[in-house]
């Protein structure tokens, strides 16, 4: 399931852009792949990354898999749910199941798909 | 073990295959999404179809439906098919009777181990000999070079043959015509009245009611001629394996799902059929057997499967050194295993009380709340009932930069992320 109005990055995680700000989870395809997630390593508030840096750690009982920042900022928020409930992502990872939300550095969204292109690019997988 | 000087190496470099769809596949497709399925063991085989902790679930509390035709299936056949068998594997091939099945290993000459198997006996003069699926390019090439006197079988006399050679082929392969035979394992306590549903005469039914583990009959299940085993790889107490032609496999899997819906039989994929062995206690080849560690038989725990009293078997100078000199075993550990707990994985240090590292974790299974770990640690070190800890060690750069370590040694302390206590070798079910 791919959700319109969402940026997207090839690694698989979605962007909303709220203002100066961006809320970054997995999409539905990266969840499937992972199966039943069990452990969620947020990132630290405060932290600062590039595009492309690693941002948090997704682990199910069969993989550990990365989470990179599809945009360069500051972490501002986490979603500390996730500490207790990481399956949240599993059922509902566009809503509930939201990673951080990061303070877009100098207001830049590059290199991010729309819904469109990303289904497109999910078709040639 | 550390296989040392000895000659006698089996050196085989498998060839990377494109991955096809098992005799199951279009099964499969109907059951789960594609994303689920994936290439093991040149075969495109269902992960999950649901969930991992449901079928594992249902295979501890109804039945599972496990397609297994990854699993190689040879056959050795004739007057020295015996005689074969007795000197390539390390149990006793004398002590199976007509309908019996027994557990052992494939060893070359220089100690390494090539497989776990199973070989049932359905005759004096023919063998099922059941490799892992990842093995079994291997295990053939290793037969082949024995019957063409290219394989050294004795390390202490290079130049020794066989004497004899038996008949060997492929079971799976389509030149075995009406005689191939893929595994479909039934496995949980339901397993015995969807099977028994599925056959009508009475005799045959008593037959399969007395059925012990590892003995098998050759029988009709839904009118499909079938090798009924009381075999699997789950540790269930009750399970069978269904060997069936392949094209009769999808009939067969959907008439055990007709019958067995209603007692909560369901279709499992490879995670549950990881995780189930894992919880079990058994080993899998290149991980408990095997592997990074190269470990041995004995330090799997089976010392059992190796018969040292034989005359002969292919290794067997190897066994006896490492059966005297072995210092480390497998254990089985219970830690937390919530949901927002770390899991631990491969490589993981395991610890004693006081943080020092005994050993490193093998593999990990979530089962329910907890997190079921079989370890390679110190032997005698650790008994059933200690306390444990595990470190996690870095698996992604940002772990490392944050101080993390990519890998610790046996003997350093460090502190434990997570403690547990260390269980009896094997589960009972």
């Amino acid at each position: 399931m791919v959700v319109k109005g969402l940026a997207y990055s090839k690694e698989h995680e979605w962007v909303k852009i709220e203002g100066d700000e961006a809320i970054v989870g997995i999409t539905d395809y990266a969840q499937q792949m992972l199966g039943e997630i069990t452990y969620v390593e947020l990132p630290e508030i405060g932290k600062e990354a590039e595009a492309g840096d690693d941002l948090a750690v997704v682990e199910s009982s069969k993989a550990a898999s990365d989470v990179y920042a599809p945009l360069s900022g500051t972490v501002s928020e986490v979603n500390s749910k996730l500490e207790e409930k990481p399956e949240l992502i599993n059922s509902d990872c566009y809503e509930a199941g939201w990673i951080c939300r990061i303070a877009i550095k100098d207001k830049k969204v590059e290199g991010l798909m729309d819904s469109k292109q990303y289904e497109e690019y999910l078709k040639g997988l | 073990m550390s296989s040392g000087t000895r000659t006698g190496e089996f050196v085989f470099e498998q060839k990377e295959t494109i991955a096809k769809g098992s005799a199951l596949y279009s099964e499969h497709i109907k059951l789960t999404d594609k994303s689920h399925i994936a290439a093991f063991a040149g075969f495109l085989m269902p992960l999950w179809y649901t969930s991992i902790s449901a079928e594992h679930q249902a295979v501890r509390e109804a039945a599972g439906l496990f397609d297994c035709s990854h699993m190689g299936v040879l056959e050795a056949a004739g007057p020295y098919a015996k005689e074969f068998l007795n000197i390539v594997f390390t149990n006793d091939v004398n002590k199976l009777s007509d309908g019996k099945a027994q557990y052992g290993y494939i060893i070359d000459a220089a100690g390494n181990v090539l497989d776990d198997i199973i070989i049932y006996r359905r005759a004096e003069d023919k063998y099922m000999v059941v490799v892992n699926a990842s093995n079994e390019p291997k295990i053939k090439a290793y037969f082949n070079a024995m019957l063409n006197d290219e394989a050294i079988i004795d390390a202490d006399n290079a130049d020794r043959r066989l004497d004899n050679k038996p008949a060997v082929r492929d079971m799976r392969d389509v030149t075995s015509g009406s005689d191939c035979r893929i595994d479909l394992a039934l496995q949980g306590p339901e397993a015995i009245d969807i099977v028994l549903e599925l056959i009508e005469d009475e005799q045959i039914k008593g037959q399969i009611k007395e059925l012990k583990p590892f003995r098998f009959i050759e029988t009709a299940v839904a009118g499909i001629d079938c090798i009924v085993s009381r075999t699997g790889y789950t540790g269930a107490a009750m399970g069978f394996e269904l060997y069936v032609h392949p094209d009769k496999a999808p009939e067969l899997w959907s008439k055990l799902f007709e019958k067995g819906k209603s007692s909560g039989l369901v279709p499992c994929g490879l995670g549950a059929r990881d995780s189930l062995r894992i919880e079990a206690g058994f080993p899998l080849y290149g991980h408990e057997l095997a592997g990074p560690f190269n470990i041995s038989p004995f330090q799997a725990g089976y010392s059992f499967a190796v018969k040292l009293d034989k005359e002969f078997f292919i290794g067997k100078a190897a066994m006896q050194e490492e059966a005297e000199r072995y210092n480390m075993a497998v254990v089985r550990i219970e830690l937390p295993g919530a949901k927002g707990i770390r899991p631990v994985r491969g490589n993981d240090a395991v610890l004693d009380d006081g943080g020092d590292c005994v050993g490193w974790v093998l593999s990990c299974a979530k089962v329910s709340d907890k997190q079921i770990v079989l370890a390679l640690v110190s032997r005698d070190v650790i008994k059933e009932g200690e306390t444990i800890g595990v470190y996690y060690l870095a698996r992604k750069e940002g772990q490392v930069r944050k101080g993390r370590k990519q890998e610790v040694k046996k003997g350093q302390n460090v502190q434990a992320d997570i403690t547990g206590i260390t269980l009896s070798r094997f589960a009972k079910f």
